[in-house]
């Protein structure tokens, strides 16, 4: 689980705004990811071995590349958000990909509320968020 | 002997599930989800009739639970969601998170 979480965050891109519970970053591996953002997800229509990567016009393994803001909280069993409420914050992996898009949207235009994730979801664009899908959205094998 | 274990495993899957915070009763639920909420998500919350409608089952029952609150005092703003959830009491809005948290599903706390 750690083992995960700390890989996951080896991914990490710089902004991490707005983040409740970051796990350590695992120093060695950090500084190796590239910053993966719009141009590159464009241009890496190969590097997706993930067969559901194409179903909403995301990269699944772009997507991957932009998890750093989301494992603080959804990647951890259990885990509830201490603020402005306190309950369990969903379960996101194998949710429809055109839901989770849509949440996405909705958090950046104010639509709904939640501060951590409004300022994470400004942080986004619409090709971010098509990867973002495209990784956490089922069904998965 | 048989229908003794499963009784007894059901119920606690059922109280694993559901975790503490379970206040609902899945049962009472399930008959509301079939009136109200089944068209769009699925009985069991599973089948979601558009692409952009979220997955129920298997969700967290407090998670489940604060959206139907939000949408009925407007925090979450929804027409559409609006117009059920303004109409669900408190205790009915328990009984469908307890139910629809209960469904399994493919959804996973996954980094």
């Amino acid at each position: 689980m750690i083992a995960a979480l700390l890989a996951g965050a080896s991914l990490a891109f710089p902004a991490q705004q707005g983040a409740l519970a970051q796990p350590a970053k695992a120093p060695a591996a950090a500084k190796s990811s590239p910053v993966a953002s719009a141009p590159a997800a464009a241009a890496a229509p190969a590097a997706a071995p993930a067969a559901d990567s194409a179903q909403a016009g995301g990269n699944a393994e772009a997507g991957k590349a932009k998890l750093a803001m989301c494992i603080g909280c959804h990647g951890i069993a259990g885990y509830r958000t201490a603020y402005p409420d306190v309950y369990h914050v969903p379960k996101i992996y194998g949710q429809q990909q055109a839901y989770i898009v849509k949440a996405l949207q909705a958090y950046k235009t104010g639509e709904r509320s939640h501060p951590s994730m409004r300022g994470i979801a400004r942080g986004l664009t619409d090709a971010d968020m098509a990867d973002l899908a495209a990784y956490y959205g089922g069904p998965h094998k | 002997m048989k229908t003794l274990f499963l009784a007894v495993a059901g119920f606690a899957l059922a109280l694993g599930s559901l975790g503490a915070a379970a206040k609902g009763n899945a049962e009472s639920g399930k008959a509301k989800a079939a009136q109200v909420c089944a068209a769009c998500h699925g009985p069991d919350g599973n089948k979601p009739t558009g692409p952009d409608f979220p997955i129920l089952a298997g969700q967290h029952v407090d998670y489940l639970k604060k959206a139907l609150v939000d949408y009925k005092t407007g925090k979450r703003n929804n027409p559409i969601m609006k117009g059920f959830a303004a109409t669900l009491s408190s205790k009915e809005m328990d009984d469908l998170a307890a139910w629809f948290a209960s469904q399994p599903s493919n959804l996973v706390t996954h980094r």
